[in-house]
């Protein structure tokens, strides 16, 4: 190859590279959906591990995010005047993201634990959580003990995780990246069952054929929103936000929208002291 | 800089999770052999069936290079989804459709499976390129002392060719190495989904370092084991100049 050849090679490859890194410097907040008509304002961007119906779920189209917990952040938004922004993010490295400041808060079916309390800060309560014991139809597992020596599956980093782990003599714990992940392996029978939130196990015994709902194991684990810690004007605004959705009746219609019954009455007086 | 050392070099929790991440890493090594040992094995079969002679075998070739073709055009993510998400619902014994033996989890040996179908394809185009470097008078030379294809096969050619490729299969078999971490996608309990599982509740990556330090004691030697070959295959045939050791 002449000296002109590999010249104009390498002129050739440079004004790529100067392309694509242009292109990419542009507009790169393009991996959320739009909020609500929350008007104007400062973007509150959002992380959340989706899917995970009917807390978080794709809508129309794979950048169209909707949920109990989407709503409930626009309209939460919506009384901060700002417009809700969600990132789609892993759960296990979720809080991580948080603490490093890629998004404004998380959204994501998170339980409050005082674990947890010890890197973010959580918001009042919006959802009183229990875990489902999720199986293969006909099976006779029928509650916690009978996890004993099983091979449970579960969402990695989640509560449902902790529990089978420290409070059941499981066999085999399998945490897989995703809640629906843990389908296939129920219906083939490579694992006995599955250990999720209640609703998230309905959702799934619900739409998908073969699996049942054959146990709910109370934990009395609270769901709330979380932010950086430090964060504390933030935090009290949603805190007032929250208690007006509670008091106006708009968590009582998201939970009958997409929880199918109503919301506790001790949740819409709970309050959470951030430690 | 502190929170690079804090999230990635904690040597206190490194000491916690020791054992956890070391019996994963135990895991590694158990599917790396064994799948490896298998692949190269299995490679091998592929190429000695491409390569027979004679019209009446073309089918066979053309299914062993459609075969080739294929699993290494497929990335083996997926083809390890596939394969645990179909095999227990196949028409097959459950011996075979979920499988548990030697006391391995069937993540496990669906680990094995998929890391065997494919990278024995990639094998496969090594053992190839060995086995057409064999100078052609070889393959006259054997057959003119009143060998047959087989015979010549096996005590002529695959001989050297095996020899050649052995740099380029071990390069093979770490790069299988650390693509067996992929398996923690079924839930498998390896290296790299015990460093995730301990990041995801501690929110700290330590875990994951120490898992990485494991696999360098590992494939660091393994590599420089690879050039010491490479260098000891150039002394072999430079008929004795001496060299500038590569080294």
């Amino acid at each position: 190859m002449g000296n002109s050849r590999l010249t104009a090679l390498l002129a050739a490859l440079a004004l790529c590279a100067i392309a694509l890194f242009a292109a990419g410097c542009g507009d790169d907040d393009d991996d959320g959906a739009g909020g609500g008509d929350g008007g104007g304002g400062q973007t509150l961007t959002v992380g959340s591990d989706v899917p995970y119906p009917p807390f978080e779920q794709f809508g129309e189209s794979k950048t169209e995010f909707t949920g109990f917990d989407v709503e409930l952040v626009e309209a939460v938004a919506e009384k901060l005047g700002r417009e809700a922004k969600f990132v789609d993010t892993s759960f296990d490295t979720i809080f991580r993201d948080l603490a490093q400041g890629k998004f404004d808060m998380v959204a994501s079916a998170t339980t409050i634990t005082p674990e947890r309390e010890k890197t973010v800060d959580f918001s009042d309560p919006y959802y009183l959580a229990e875990q489902a014991i999720l199986v293969k139809e006909g099976s006779d597992v029928k509650s916690a003990e009978d996890l004993a020596d099983m091979t449970v599956g579960v969402q990695q980093g989640t509560t449902g995780q902790e529990y089978v782990e420290e409070e059941t003599e499981a066999g085999e714990v399998r945490p897989y990246p995703e809640g629906p992940d843990m389908v296939t392996p129920l219906r083939g029978g490579t694992i006995d069952a599955a250990v999720l939130d209640i609703p998230v196990a309905e959702k799934l015994a619900e739409s998908q054929p073969g699996i049942e709902v054959s146990a709910e194991i109370k934990t009395g684990e609270e769901y709330g929103l979380v932010v950086q810690q430090g964060e504390e004007d933030l935090l009290d605004e949603v805190n007032e936000a929250l208690q007006e959705i509670k008091d106006d009746g708009t968590l009582n219609d998201l939970y009958e929208k997409w929880l199918e019954v109503e919301a506790p009455q001790e949740l819409l007086s709970a309050t959470h002291e951030a430690s | 800089m502190d929170v690079i050392l804090e999230q990635y070099f904690d040597l206190s929790l490194m000491a916690e999770h020791f054992d956890d991440v070391l019996a994963g890493f135990w895991i590694t090594i158990k599917l790396s052999v064994v799948a490896g040992v298998l692949a190269l094995f299995w490679g091998l079969v592929l190429a000695l069936l491409r390569q027979l002679p004679g019209k009446p075998l073309m089918p066979v070739r053309f299914l062993t290079i459609a075969y080739i073709d294929v699993f290494r055009g497929i990335p083996l993510l997926m083809i390890i989804l596939l394969v645990s998400g179909s095999l227990p619902f196949l028409p097959i014994p459950e011996s075979i459709a979920i499988p548990r033996w030697f006391g391995q989890p069937d993540t496990f040996w669906y680990g094995v499976i998929a890391l065997t179908i494919t990278y024995g394809a990639y094998m496969a185009e090594v053992y190839r390129s060995g086995i057409e470097g064999v100078p052609g008078g070889q393959m006259e030379a054997a057959r003119s002392l009143g060998m047959n294809h087989r015979q010549a096969m096996r005590n002529v050619i695959v001989p050297q060719a095996v020899r050649r490729v052995i740099p380029p299969l071990l390069n093979d078999y770490i790069a299988l190495m650390k693509d067996t971490t992929l398996v923690s996608v079924i839930a498998l309990n390896e290296a790299a989904l015990v460093g995730r599982d301990v990041q995801s509740s501690l929110f700290n990556s330590s875990a994951l370092t120490l898992g990485a330090i494991m696999f360098l004691v590992v494939t660091l030697p393994l590599a420089r084991f690879v050039d010491r070959q490479i260098a000891r295959e150039h002394r072999r045939f430079s008929r004795g100049a001496p060299r500038v050791e590569t080294g």
